[in-house]
């Protein structure tokens, strides 16, 4: 490997909150710059990986990139649930955080070129499903049909509704959404995800999903997407586990005989099935 | 090979001294236990001792390590990291070969493997290490089941043999045979194999009358481990016996877990520590929202013995995980220390059906 291509590993590198969003409810994106120019210049990604990011004086937490690899603004995307990020989100534009990596295997690109695509995403699983719906639409050439599936709880709850509306303007992109309940002024579907994919004419042959959002979420899809006849090793996802280094030492992220932060965060279907563990 | 009279024992340990960190097994007044140790009077080291209590894995794994430090600036809202240095000479003398064996295995795991642990590695790059021959198990032991001794076979850098009298070295690396050409030790003459042989052979042969405690046929459950065919019922009575202490996974050698916490101090300094954890801890799996994929304690319980025995974890050490030293069997208030385990596995103990 490039020496400069090399992920962080021990030392967090510091970098600047240069812009912050709010997304839906508890949910922030920060967008950063690394302070050092040789470590901004060589930061590179797949979509699919992800970083370890400390906050400073609170500690540190996992966290996808949601950026494509080219032509994009490095950001996360963070739900406040406990300690650490309670602690991001006190943060404002010039403060610093330290980050770690890329970690992680990344979904496939290069093989899965000329393929159809079906993002299915709940809620906060369009985060992970982000960076690789740009860079297919980037090099949208050089797929078939594309397609993003979401679902939130409510409209509100809705992830990046700028980017989708710029990603609805790329030609031949097709969405779909849902929420769980009917809303005033909601013109699109109601009820839950896998039900709006197993409603619509999908692509199956020379086809992969990509599937994320909470596990209950998960599995009736998968359901669906098995029952159209999408093979399971062409269904992708990606896993969380509780992760303390993210370079495969402390053992936490193990399931089955795989660890999510070296061996993951990104498995297929049939990968998943073997691991002989609850997701 | 060479000899080392027992007067010169204390010589080599002096030289050592001058430039390592001396540490050793020593017996421990207050505990009354043989305790592996930082030696700071020489004179306690003890080669005759048992086994030890712990591992040495807390030389290069301290159970508890800053391993950063950082100082962020509230005002200017500027962050400085330190990197702490962990590189110090340390010599370990009379690693008995259960223990030198589960230190190879943590090298290849935090030295192998995707990512080099760098903290690891500051431990290791000046090690000195002095194995002792077990003339004789102990009645934990059942290195013969886990090809983990009697005797050292490679990673030192001198091997000691006592003879009843003397000892005979064998230097395993070119520090070592430095070491031995200052110290103008005699050479063994060519009946020094056959002797450190026999000495080996004696040892490996007394294990059936001294070493009585633990036996463990581990190859049946290593495959029944790798290919998941062991019943639910079986992990269930293994588990009920879990009382979730963390003990067993404190004294192996190769247990390498770990957690990391940033914890303030009163300035505006925090340290980055990393501790030692345990997968039989609950909280060892969970995530935001109580999300915790592994809660019920069987569940947990597995998957150190997977770590021990499975052929996809040997993988990691190239050797089974386990390395047969009998502390977990010795620490464990339940009656799972992994020989246990193993006969539980080999002949489906669920509890009812009895042996
Ligand atoms: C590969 C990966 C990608 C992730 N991507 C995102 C993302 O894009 N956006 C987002 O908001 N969250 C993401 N998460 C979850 C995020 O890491 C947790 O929400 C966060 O660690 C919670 O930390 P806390 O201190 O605020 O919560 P607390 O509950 O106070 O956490 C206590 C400890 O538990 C661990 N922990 C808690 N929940 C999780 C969890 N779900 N996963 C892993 N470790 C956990 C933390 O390491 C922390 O040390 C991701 C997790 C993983 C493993
Ligand atoms: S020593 Fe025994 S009781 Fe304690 S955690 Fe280990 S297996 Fe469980
Ligand atoms: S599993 Fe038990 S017997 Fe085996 S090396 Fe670890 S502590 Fe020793
Ligand atoms: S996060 Fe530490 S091993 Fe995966």
């Amino acid at each position: 490997m490039d020496k400069n291509l090399m992920p962080i590993v021990s030392i967090p590198e510091i970098a600047t909150i240069v812009d912050i969003r709010d997304e839906i409810e508890d949910v922030r994106s920060f967008y950063f710059t690394l302070d050092r120019p040789e470590i901004e210049q060589a930061f590179q990604i797949r979509s699919g990986q992800f970083i370890m990011c400390t906050v400073f004086r609170a500690g540190e937490f996992a966290v996808s990139l949601p950026f494509s690899p080219e032509n994009d603004r490095k950001h996360i995307s963070v739900r406040k649930v406990g300690k650490v990020t309670a602690a991001l989100h006190q943060l404002e534009p010039g403060d610093k955080i330290g980050i770690r990596g890329p970690f992680g295997n990344g979904f496939p690109f290069e093989e899965i070129k000329g393929s159809n695509i079906i993002y299915v995403a709940g809620g906060i699983g369009l985060i992970p499903l982000r960076s690789s719906i740009i860079h297919v639409l980037q090099h949208r050439q050089d797929f078939g049909r594309v397609i993003l599936v979401y679902g939130a709880k409510s409209s509100k709850e809705l992830m990046y509704k700028d980017s989708i509306k710029e990603w609805q303007a790329t030609e031949n992109f097709e969405t779909h959404f849902t929420i769980d309940r009917p809303e005033p002024g909601w013109s699109g579907e109601v009820g839950f995800v896998n039900h709006l994919a197993a409603k619509l004419d999908l692509p199956v042959s020379d086809t992969v999903a990509f599937v994320c959002g909470p596990p209950v979420m998960f599995n009736a899809v998968i359901k669906e997407l098995k029952l159209k006849g999408i093979k399971e090793q062409d269904i992708y996802s990606t896993l969380e586990r509780h992760m303390k280094c993210g370079i495969g030492k402390c053992q936490h992220c193990a399931i089955g005989r795989t660890l999510v932060c070296v061996d993951g965060p990104v498995y297929t279907y049939k990968q998943i099935r073997t691991l002989g563990e609850q997701i | 090979m060479y000899w080392l009279k027992k007067e010169q024992l204390e010589l080599l340990v002096k030289k050592l001294a001058e430039e390592y960190k001396i540490f050793g097994p020593r017996h421990d007044r207050v505990s009354d236990e043989v305790i592996f140790d930082h030696l700071t009077d020489l004179s306690e080291l003890d080669l005759q001792a048992a086994i030890p209590y712990n591992p040495p894995k807390f030389i290069l794994f301290p159970h508890f390590e800053e391993i950063l430090k950082y100082r962020y600036e509230p005002e200017t809202k500027e962050v400085r990291i330190e990197q702490i240095n962990l590189l110090e000479p340390k010599a370990l003398i009379g690693l008995r070969s259960c223990d030198l064996t589960g230190l190879l295995c943590l090298d290849r795991f935090f030295l192998g493997q995707e990512y080099v642990d760098e903290f690891y590695l500051a431990h290791r790059k000046k090690l000195f290490i002095i194995s002792n021959t077990c003339i004789r198990p102990f009645p934990q032991c059942f290195c013969v089941c886990t090809d983990s001794g009697p005797a050292a076979k490679d990673g030192f850098d001198l091997d000691l043999t006592f003879t009843g009298r003397d000892y005979l070295v064998e230097a395993g690396s070119k520090k070592g045979q430095v070491l031995i050409d200052e110290l103008g030790l005699a050479e063994a003459g060519p009946e020094a194999s056959a002797l450190k042989k026999k000495i080996i052979d004696n040892s490996v042969s007394s294990f059936d009358s001294f070493a009585l405690e633990n036996k463990a046929w581990i190859s049946r459950a290593t495959n029944r481990l790798t290919t998941g065919f062991i019943k639910p019922e079986v992990w269930e009575y293994i588990g009920n016996q879990c009382f979730e202490c963390g003990a067993c996974s404190f004294v192996c050698p190769t247990c390498s877990c770990f957690n990391i916490e940033d914890a303030n101090l009163e300035s505006s300094e925090t340290d980055r520590l990393r501790t030692w954890d345990s997968c039989s801890f609950e909280g060892y799996t969970k995530m935001a929202g109580d999300n915790n994929p592994r809660k019920p304690v069987e569940d947990r319980r597995n998957k150190r013995f997977f770590c021990k025995l499975s052929y996809s974890q040997s993988k990691k050490y190239l050797r089974p995980g386990c390395v047969g030293c009998g502390r977990c069997a010795r620490v464990c208030p339940g009656d799972i220390g992994l020989p246990n385990v193993v006969t539980y596995i080999r002949r489906e103990i669920t509890g009812e059906s009895g042996e």
